[in-house]
């Protein structure tokens, strides 16, 4: 059963639709498996080669791998959030409702979300300190550790704007709370808190720009530097195999 | 060297194959102290990063993904009622990743809990790898025991008073056991044991980041889970929080 | 193979590099994810549906009732109200009068109601969570819902957050609002109804402004103590004070007493006699005057006998002074100008009696014997405190203080308080209605600094309150105008000229309702001159009998002079008119001997009148209705013939059924009943 399903997966990768798509052609050469990262506009960041000892799970712990998946799960559960949600006041919370009470899944949707997103704060925290004390923030990948802090706080933005968009108790206060922490800043403090806020209090205008904020510009924000991330360990010489490396 | 985890050479179709050329190995010019010289390392040798790497990612992802599922299939999101202006809660928490800071504000003003250290933090962190003078990351005290033995004696004292006269006894816990571990680790002596030997080998900034984690921790459980009415101090199952 | 060996093959398949790994782990989260359809499929409402379709199954009325069910979420959404309610989900039968016979929910129908569903939705009344679909979150509270389900003992609130005037099916919630006023609660308590007025009180808390003319500074300890120990009807509650406290508010009250009179009364204060005899005559006197018809006394079995609109009197004689007791019953007006009792004109023979017997009904027990001492000024002072802080003055009249605004928490909107702002007393269950019910029973038991005094209610009067209270919601005041039904304004009819004076004095509209104001105790009098013959009218004013022998509340003997009685019928048969009779003038009221035969006839036979009334003392037994055996001296034929056709007309709510009687059936009854003349009647001399 398995060689068949193998060989008609070969023969389905020989057609030539398949070969349209990808470029890499039947990944039986390494030359086909280097061409399959290169020629993917998604994989490119990518080196085609990594040094073996850095695959190894005592080296990242996956972290990076881990923040990156809690993303897409982030992402492939919030565009279909999205169409349940009307960022007013008080239609958001009713929106809460119908995806408990009438929205198929919309309750595992939302947990999936909202869990997701503590776990990806978690993750980014815990790939920082694994970063930190593996030393891999050393030159020459100083200016990656610097877009990784950038990426920290992008990640903890999502997350906070993210916070409001129920306008239940929780949310409301959660942000008030937060947002007053904003005004002790001398001089521009409350300025930028009415910014943010669009006004002096939590309400309708800060729901829409949290609402904007969450679902345009930080996602967009992440993804650059996401990608400047990816890119610059593949510039950086490859994730980093850890200074008490010896000759095997 | 055939690689036992890459698929037998012999299921290739006959032709082109990468793997017949010699890998290229990374060279580096160290010209620094020493005469220039070519230093070749092995580095034990490279896999594809396609099926290799990527498939090795997309089950760490799957197993979070699963982990996720399982949990958002039995724990319900938190909801509570609708958002009212007039009905403070009490506590009002911020998002747990701001409850540390949240609890700084109950000892200190907000400039200082909100802006100050915060700030500093950010700018540590960034700043982190252009500080980096211990490139050998050699231990703290290797060189000039004494003279740093002192200096970083004077500071934690100082340090810890400046805690105490703010009150942050959440804080100086964990404050202590670092303290207590880095002179501990201070001393001398010959018959050292492993744990010893590998704390005696830390920088610096291994024991600022350590005390950042350590306390950062604790203040975010203290305002998770022991903060009640008033920001008083309750136990988790008081029902309170 | 061994075990080992499938393991560690099975092993190799599943796992044995990162691609089979991901295969494998594909699958697994693929399989796991199919949990998520299939939660959805099976959620409450579709098993509930399902269930619905097998009761209905085989039925008579199966087809009409498979006909009117629609499967799927079913909601009912009145934006401009707030209301989207999916109950109608699972209680599916809820409009189908055909399944009366099914008692389980949900499927019950709902009870007749005089609204729609579909244009309130259920959660209006009934709270709960309109728009879940899941039997636990419509019904109960959670951190995303607070109001659970009204409990059904409850339900009446429902209707009071559009209704401001009673209705004759919220028996409960009319009586909680009844006792909010009785008791007083709306003077310490703002409440509003959702049209903004303030709720009043009608209880009439008596001034204490010359309370030390009317009574001791014992008999004042005393009751404070417990009120209820001189009168278990006594509306004023147990404030739970300390004795020290009591002894300062008696000494203060009586401090602050200003004399009633200027000038002393022109007769003597009758000595009371301690003759048995003499007590027995003001006992008889006490009777004859009525005067149990507002005032309860306490019989032997311990049992209130008499009615509550005056204070009771059980141990009246340890509490008034003599001076005071003859002056109040000289006329009461001169104590206390807005008294419902009447004047009633006693001569000093009379009173003397009263006083006699009123005074007996002492019970040392109450008070004790013990004199207080004089009272000191720091006393006084601190007592002047107490009174402050315990918002004495919010009921009561007192010299130098005024009524406190808002002396206690404004309860508009309590029966939409959040359960976060609610501290619960240990042991009380943690919902409204609970806290409400807890909160009336034993205020104290919330704190010991709280100053709500103790009502000693009993269960069912505890619940009428809580459904009152619940009914003053948030919800009820942003409901669109258009549903409120107004209140309806109050009468401020008053009679003008001598009759009105007389009127006045007599304390009327103390018991009968004229033209929209006045007591419901006796009937209603607003077309009392086309109803009564003028002669019938001016001997009852002079010696009222009774009319219905069931009743032991009556019309008492005011002594009116014949000049008075002849004022008063003057101005009833003029000004006391029905305007529905004009156009009936064509009506021959002239009868014949066969009329009144034919009358005779029916009102045995087809009617059966009676069933309710009396013609012929010896035969009738009717005890529900008036007795008729003077009717014909008594009432009008015009009035007689109109109540025959249509009494609702005339007295909205009347006993007397609609008898759809035909015109000449009506006109023979009348002349049967007019020829019912009974005893002469002496007409008075006209002035």
């Amino acid at each position: 059963m398995a060689a068949t399903l193998s060989q008609q997966l070969t023969a389905l990768r020989r057609t030539r639709v398949w070969r349209s798509v990808f470029r890499g052609g039947n990944g039986t050469s390494n030359l086909d498996r280097a061409l399959a990262v290169q020629q993917n506009l998604f994989l490119h960041l990518s080196s085609v080669k990594v040094r073996k000892r850095s695959l190894a799970f005592r080296v990242t712990w996956f972290l990076g791998t881990l923040c990156m998946g809690a993303l897409m799960i982030l992402v492939a559960t919030g565009i279909p959030l999205m169409l349940y949600y009307h960022p007013s006041v008080p239609q958001a919370y009713a929106d809460m409702k119908d995806l408990q009470s009438v929205v198929s899944a919309g309750v595992f949707l939302r947990n999936l979300h909202r869990w997701s997103a503590h776990a990806m704060v978690l993750l980014v925290f815990a790939h920082m300190f694994k970063v930190f004390y593996r030393g891999a923030y050393r030159p020459p990948r100083e200016f990656n550790w610097v877009v990784g802090v950038i990426l920290l706080i992008v990640t903890l933005l999502l997350s906070y704007t993210g916070y409001l968009l129920p306008w239940d108790q929780l949310a409301f206060w959660a942000i008030t709370v937060g947002s007053n922490l904003l005004s002790s800043v001398p001089v521009i403090g409350p300025k930028v808190r009415f910014l943010m806020l669009g006004g002096n209090t939590v309400n309708a205008n800060a729901l829409l720009r949290f609402y904007v904020l969450h679902c345009v510009i930080l996602p967009l924000t992440a993804a650059t530097f996401v990608a400047v991330h990816f890119w610059r360990i593949r510039k950086d010489g490859g994730i980093y195999p850890g200074k008490d490396h010896k000759h095997a | 060297m055939p690689d036992p985890n890459m698929p037998d050479s012999n299921d290739f179709i006959a032709g082109m194959n990468s793997d017949s050329r010699k890998s290229p190995v990374r060279v580096a010019f160290v010209t620094r102290r020493t005469s220039a010289q070519v230093k070749a390392r092995d580095d034990g040798g490279t896999v594809m990063v396609f099926p290799e790497a990527l498939f090795r990612g997309a089950v760490a992802i799957e197993l979070l993904l699963l982990v996720l599922v399982v949990f958002s299939l039995f724990w319900d999101a938190p909801l509570e009622e609708l958002a009212n202006p007039l009905l403070t809660p009490n506590p009002a928490k911020a998002p747990w990743y701001f409850l540390g800071l949240q609890e700084l504000l109950h000892y200190f003003p907000p400039v200082v809990a909100g802006v100050l250290i915060p700030g500093l933090v950010v700018t540590a962190l960034i700043a982190i790898p252009y500080f980096q003078i211990n490139i050998e990351g050699e231990g703290l005290w290797s060189r000039n025991r004494t003279l740093r033995l002192r200096m970083v004696r004077i500071t934690l004292v100082l340090f810890i008073l400046f805690l105490a006269s703010f009150h942050v006894w959440v804080a100086l816990a964990p404050t202590l056991l670092m303290v207590g571990l880095m002179l501990y680790s201070a001393t001398e002596r010959h018959d050292a044991g492993r744990f010893h030997r590998w704390l005696a080998s830390k920088p610096l900034s291994f024991w600022i980041m350590s005390w950042f984690l350590l306390s950062s921790a604790v203040l975010t459980l203290i305002g998770t889970f022991f903060r009640g009415p008033g920001w008083s101090f309750v136990m988790p199952w008081s029902g309170q929080i | 193979m061994s075990v080992r060996g499938r393991i560690a093959a099975a092993k190799a398949f599943l796992f044995g590099d990162s691609a089979r790994a991901f295969g494998t782990l594909s699958l697994a989260l693929l399989a796991l994810l199919t949990v998520v359809p299939a939660r959805d499929y099976f959620r409450d409402w579709r098993g509930v549906q399902k269930q619905y379709l097998q009761l209905i199954h085989g039925r008579n009325d199966a087809p009409a009732l498979t006909r009117h069910f629609q499967g799927g979420v079913q909601q009912i959404w009145l934006p401009e109200i707030g209301v989207v309610d999916r109950c109608t989900t699972c209680h599916v039968g809820l409009k189908e009068s055909t399944l009366t016979d099914v008692r389980t929910q949900p499927f019950r129908p709902h009870p007749p109601v005089p609204h729609s569903l579909t244009e309130f939705g259920c959660v209006l009344c009934h709270r709960g969570q309109g728009t879940a679909t899941s039997v636990a979150d419509a019904h109960n509270s959670s951190s995303s819902w607070e109001e659970p389900i009204l409990p059904a003992r409850y339900l009446e609130s429902g209707c009071g957050q559009c209704h401001i005037q009673p209705l004759t099916g919220t028996p409960k919630l009319n009586q909680g609002r009844e006792l909010l006023a009785r008791y007083g609660c709306v003077r310490c308590h703002t409440m509003r109804a959702p049209d903004g007025t303030k709720r009043t009180g009608t209880d009439e808390p008596p001034s204490l402004e010359h309370i030390a003319d009317k009574t001791s500074r014992e008999w004042i300890a005393a009751w404070l103590r417990d009120p209820q120990a001189y009168a278990g009807s006594a509306t004023m509650p147990n404030f739970q004070l300390k004795d020290d406290e009591i002894r300062d508010i008696a000494a203060f009250l009586i401090a602050q007493s200003q004399p009633y009179r200027s000038q002393k009364a022109s007769e003597p204060a009758p000595v009371p006699s301690q003759d048995d005899a003499v007590i027995q005559q003001g006992a008889s006197l006490y009777g004859e005057s009525f005067c149990a018809s507002c005032h309860a006394v306490q019989n032997a079995a311990g049992l209130l006998v008499g009615g509550n609109l005056g204070p009771e009197l059980t141990r009246v004689g340890s509490k008034v002074k003599i001076d005071w007791l003859a002056d109040w019953l000289r006329n009461p007006a001169i104590y206390d100008p807005a008294s419902a009792m009447p004047h009633y004109r006693f001569d000093a023979k009379q009173i003397g009696l009263l006083v006699t017997f009123l005074s007996s009904k002492t019970d040392s027990d109450f008070t004790g014997t013990a004199k207080a001492a004089a009272a000191e000024p720091k006393q006084i002072e601190r007592g002047r405190i107490l009174v402050i802080e315990r918002g004495c003055a919010s009921c009561h009249a007192i010299n130098g203080l005024k009524a406190p605004e808002d002396f206690a928490p404004e309860l508009t909107e309590v029966g939409s308080r959040p359960l976060s702002r609610i501290l619960f007393a240990p042991g009380v269950p943690n919902t409204l209605p609970d806290y409400i019910a807890a909160r009336i029973r034993d205020p104290r038991s919330f704190g010991d600094t709280l100053k709500m005094p103790r009502f000693s209610l009993p269960q069912p009067q505890v619940d009428a309150i809580v459904t009152a209270l619940l009914a003053q919601t948030a919800r009820a005041e942003t409901l669109p105008a258009s549903m409120r039904i107004p209140a309806r304004k109050p009468s401020d009819y008053r009679p003008a000229g001598r009759a009105g004076k007389l009127m006045d004095e007599m304390r009327c509209f103390s018991c009968h309702i004229i033209n929209g104001r006045g007591g419901t105790m006796a009937p209603e009098l607003t077309y009392e001159g086309t109803s009564v013959q003028r002669a019938w009218l001016v001997n009852f004013l002079k010696n009222p009998n009774t009319l219905r022998p069931a009743l032991i509340r009556r019309m008492p003997r005011f002594n009116v002079t014949d000049a008075e009685a002849n004022t008063l019928a003057d101005y009833i048969m003029t000004a006391w008119q029905t305007p529905d009779f004009e156009g009936d003038a064509s009506d021959d009221l002239r009868f014949t001997a066969a009329d009144v035969q034919s009358g005779r006839e029916l009102f045995y036979n087809k009617y059966a009148c009676q069933s309710c009334h009396i013609i012929d003392q010896s035969k009738d037994k009717g005890y529900v209705g008036p007795t008729l055996t003077q009717v014909g001296s008594r009432l009008t034929a015009p009035w007689i013939l109109h109540w025959l056709r249509n009494a609702q007309t005339l007295r909205p709510g009347s006993l007397e059924p609609v008898w759809n009687m035909n015109d000449a059936d009506a006109r023979s009854i009348t002349a049967f009943l007019m020829a019912q003349k009974g005893a002469p009647v002496k007409e008075a001399a006209r002035k």
